[in-house]
């Protein structure tokens, strides 16, 4: 028995994992993950029996699970001939299957819970060669297409190309970093390995360069006032060293103190007291300098992250969500103003006054200082250990406030089902058992607060007593002035907030770079679809649209459009029909240039969309969604959103063309109706209504209507048909529906298929054709019978 | 006047003595069931896979339409029994976690090496969220990958794998 033969044992997987750290289990995961991989000695001398002579690997992959349901790594490997499983199935030596490429029918992947099954399907059955977990599903799935191309090179067109594998792409969300294999921690797209603190760091800092002349002196200031800072304790050194130590000699000795000593005692009250307002005034001063500054950086930065987020192109947004991108300009950029005008500077603050007490204390006495020195590992120690506990503590806090927020939010706007059903009674209960939780989880912070600062105090005052012995000692010695020692106590007390500051350090630093990541990935990514340089504006058009075998994918694993081939005439109503992900809506993209085709060209009036300027050719292209979106502002800004000159008379003709003037009116502010966030206060039809007016002011020469009609109600859709009817009158149109009554008006249809165009032709045409087009028209026909029973 | 339906006769139990499981030569399940109609590939999901795992077993045919459902297993007859049970144990892996060795954390995201029922793993979480605790200790994880996990009752761990539990529950 090999020690390979059983897979992992949990040395070697202990093994794996101390040798190479959390940061290199990412160079375990490469190692397995590739499709090649490195053969064991024991298989390839069982391999030698196996394979004819020149026949080479092409595919080796390994598993971490066997067929009996324990993990250890089985084999898969490829010959251009051959495809041999070695199985172990808990026996010492593995079961070998040699099955001749020739002989496969296909490979099949089952997709299970917690682990896959890949198959291969001969004349003879269908054999199971691995079984794997998630982890390795990357890897089989790239390794798949590979396979069926070595069977491919056996027997061409063989495989059946609907069973057929395609190439393997990782979905949009990143949970693996792509550099480093690690994971991503959730609710945030940086890899917090590969973030690169210093240069991003650094490139923040450039925001801050054009300011350096308020900045520079701000940190000049800052140094100057921690220094200053302690000069009062110096100061109270000299007055005890001074002043009354040899007063209260004198006076002890029978004589009178020296005659200028209580002139020099108010000239160092007096310079107590002008350092204090100094530090007052000039921190203040240093504060709304560095507020000045940070505002400035924010302002900058948000303004130029929302600049370059308007220009990118959808695929940008639809890739991220939008509670993401918000709090990037939100969050992260307010995250990195505190940064750059209060974490820095404290930090930098901090070291300066740690450094400033360690040189003073080190020229008045260096083995004092060196003792004094010794609580701050305590310090340190305490402070990342109590902050490690109340992040645990706060954390589950956390959880059940989130808790207490989801019932609430449930159960209040949820109150009809919750009296209807009378479970008042349960929903109490769930609620007090959580307030009962977090009465728990307050008090255990509690419990935490509460020692925490005794500790950090009973260090403070550990410290203190060894000064008082050792500097004692010290004075007993003539070793130490008094002055001395009460500077040493005074820089004790001192200690604290520097060490707290400088052990969350790290963690300020990598915070800021996180989201300093976040805000350069907006401003560094460029828009997929831009104006080309030579880009020209697109005259006025009249509206004929071409496609010319347009292939388009939006992730490269599957065409959404293959091959499109259709040309539209100035003025032509087009219906567009098929199923969800038919690719109707993607091929309205492609007209409004949302979207740029990976192979074939768009014509719009004979010119090829990539190469007019994307502005002027939006301008003439008006879209009326399902759902559309009114933006915050009155009802009137709403209309006239496309023609921001519309003067008020062209507002309300557009209305009355929308069938929206009645209803307008009707509101007590009319026009000046406030539409609330996403138009909450107006109605559904009342909202299409409005957005079709929109369309009309707007004047474009192709309109596309998505879904124009479908989420209202009979009588508001033959109001808003008619308004649509006068808004398509002398327009290209291309209209999206799925109740195929409503493209009664289309010119010609175009019925969509898993991205090719199936039919095209007028109504009477497909249906006399008897195709999917009639078959759908039936199929409808009958629903329509079973609503009007 | 109609009296109202009877929701218990909504469901059919397949009579499971009447039921025939058997694996054909391509390692799939086939089903002949009472009415003599027989099913192959069938893939046998359950209703209630964290609760319930030998009972409410439905049974799908290759369109992913059920066929039926089997109330409990043990009322089948012993050979179909251990061919449904071997079936199951493939569909649902979920190795049970005896032991925790170590689990370091790195901003949210947590590296576990484990024993489990099934050997030893390791395996990385995104987030804290990844961990479900359940009534009377019970534990839930879903790693990075997909792969899941579970602590049938974490208390009953050693007292090491206890305090490295409670740093993420």
């Amino acid at each position: 028995m090999n020690s390979m033969g059983r897979g992992f044992s949990r040395r070697d997987v202990r093994r794996m994992a101390h040798s190479s750290g959390k940061r290199n289990s990412a160079k375990r995961l490469e190692e397995e993950m590739t499709i090649l991989e490195q053969v064991p000695p024991d298989l390839q001398s069982r391999l030698k029996d196996v394979l004819s002579q020149q026949e080479e690997i092409k595919v080796a992959i390994s598993t971490d699970l066997q067929f009996d349901g324990t993990y250890g790594k089985d084999w898969v490997l490829v010959t251009e001939k051959r495809l041999i499983a070695f199985n172990r199935n808990g026996a010492p030596t593995p079961e070998v299957q040699n099955i001749p490429l020739e002989d496969v029918e296909s490979i099949e992947i089952r997709e299970l819970h917690g682990n896959n099954i890949m198959k291969v399907r001969t004349q003879a059955g269908a054999v199971e060669v691995a079984r794997y977990s998630k982890r390795f599903a990357p890897k089989f799935a790239e390794a798949t297409p590979e396979i069926e191309s070595l069977i491919d090179k056996v027997k061409p067109e063989a495989l059946d190309e609907s069973k057929r594998h395609r190439k393997y792409v990782a979905s949009g969300k990143k949970i693996r970093c792509e550099t480093c294999g690690s994971p991503i921690p959730r609710r945030s797209d940086v890899c917090p390995n590969c973030v690169e603190k210093g240069k991003l760091i650094f490139r923040l800092l450039k925001y801050a360069l054009p300011f350096w002349r308020v900045s520079a002196p701000a940190v000049l200031i800052m140094m100057v006032v921690r220094l200053v800072d302690l000069y009062p304790a110096v100061l109270s050194k000299q007055l005890i060293d001074d002043i009354f130590v040899p007063a209260t000699q004198a006076i002890t000795n029978g004589q009178q103190p020296e005659p200028g000593a209580f002139g020099q005692l108010v000239l160092i009250v007096l310079l107590m007291v002008g350092v204090n307002v100094f530090t007052m005034v000039a921190s203040a001063i240093r504060g709304y300098m560095m507020a000045w500054v940070g505002q400035n950086i924010t302002l900058k930065l948000r303004n130029d992250a929302y600049q370059h987020l308007s220009v990118l192109s959808l695929d940008f947004y639809e890739q991220r969500d939008t509670g993401n991108l918000m709090s990037r300009i939100t969050q992260d950029v307010g995250r990195l103003r505190d940064f750059i005008s209060e974490g820095l500077q404290n930090i930098i603050g901090d070291s300066m006054a740690l450094i400033y007490m360690c040189i003073i204390m080190f020229a008045i006495n260096w083995q004092l200082a060196l003792w004094a020195l010794i609580p701050i590992p305590l310090l340190i120690f305490f402070t990342i250990f109590f902050g490690q506990k109340m992040h645990k503590v706060f954390h589950v806090l956390w959880k059940h406030y989130a808790g207490i927020s989801t019932i609430l939010a449930s159960t209040i706007p949820g109150v009809r089902v919750v009296k209807a059903f009378t479970r008042e009674k349960y929903e109490v209960g769930r609620f007090r058992n959580l307030t009962d939780l977090i009465f728990e989880g307050e008090m255990n912070a509690a419990k935490l607060w509460t020692v925490y600062h005794p500790i950090m105090r009973f260090i403070i005052f550990f410290g203190m007593i060894m000064i008082w012995l050792v500097g004692g000692r010290q004075i007993l010695n003539d070793q130490l002035t008094i002055g001395g020692l009460t500077l040493f106590t005074n820089f004790m007390m001192r200690f604290f907030m520097p060490v707290q500051t400088l052990c969350r350090m790290n963690e300020r630093f990598l915070r800021a770079a996180t989201s300093a990541e976040r805000v350069f990935e907006i401003l560094d990514t460029p828009p997929s679809v831009a104006d080309s340089k030579d880009a020209i504006d697109l005259p006025d058009i009249r509206g004929a649209v071409e496609f010319r075998d347009v292939v388009f994918s939006y992730d490269s694993e599957k065409n959404a459009l293959n091959g499109i081939n259709f040309t539209v005439k100035p003025g032509e109503m087009i219906g567009l029909v098929g199923h969800s992900g038919a690719g109707k809506s993607t091929l309205i993209n492609l007209i409004t240039r949302f979207y740029d085709p990976q192979h074939g060209e768009v014509f719009i009036d004979g010119h090829d969309t990539r190469d007019v300027k994307v502005s002027t050719l939006r301008k003439q292209i008006g879209v009326v969604l399902q759902d559309p979106f009114l933006f915050e502002g009155t009802v009137a800004d709403n209309i006239g959103y496309g023609k921001p000159d519309a003067t008020r008379k062209e507002i309300i003709a557009a209305a009355k063309a929308a069938n929206a003037h009645d209803f307008i009116v009707k509101f007590p502010d009319g026009y000046d109706t406030k539409v609330g966030e996403r138009g909450s206060r107006v109605s559904g039809g009342e909202r299409q209504r409005i957005s079709i007016a929109r369309a009309i002011l707007k004047n474009p020469r192709i309109l596309i209507l998505d879904e124009a009609t479908s989420s209202v109600d009979t009588e508001t859709e033959s109001r808003i048909q008619e308004a649509l009817g006068r808004l398509i009158q002398g327009r290209t149109v291309f209209a999206i529906a799925h109740r195929l009554s409503t493209l009664k008006h289309s010119n010609r249809l175009i019925i969509l298929e898993e991205g090719k165009v199936d039919e095209i032709g007028t109504h009477e045409e497909l249906i006399a054709k008897g195709g999917t087009y009639a078959g759908l028209c039936e199929k409808q026909m009958e629903l329509s019978k079973i609503r009007a029973l | 006047m109609q009296q109202p339906i009877q929701i218990e006769d909504e469901i059919q139990f397949l009579d499971a003595k009447r039921v025939k499981i058997e694996r054909n030569q391509s390692e799939e399940l086939t089903v002949e069931l009472p009415d003599g109609s027989t099913h192959a590939p069938v893939e046998p999901v359950r209703a209630f896979p964290l609760t319930h795992l030998t009972q409410y077993i439905s049974l799908l045919d290759a369109d992913q339409n059920e066929i039926g459902m089997i109330e409990d297993i043990k009322q089948l007859k012993k050979a179909d029994r251990k061919v449904l049970e071997e079936e199951l144990r493939k569909c649902y892996f979920m190795p049970k976690i005896t032991k925790v060795h170590s689990l370091e954390g790195r901003f949210g995201v947590t590296h576990w090496e484990v024993d489990t029922s099934r050997g030893a793993a390791y395996f990385d979480l995104r987030s804290r969220f990844d961990i479900v605790s359940l009534e009377g200790g019970r534990v839930l994880i879903k790693d990075v990958d997909g792969n899941r996990y579970e602590i049938p009752n974490y208390h009953r761990l050693d007292a090491n794998s206890v305090a490295l539990l409670e740093t993420q529950i």
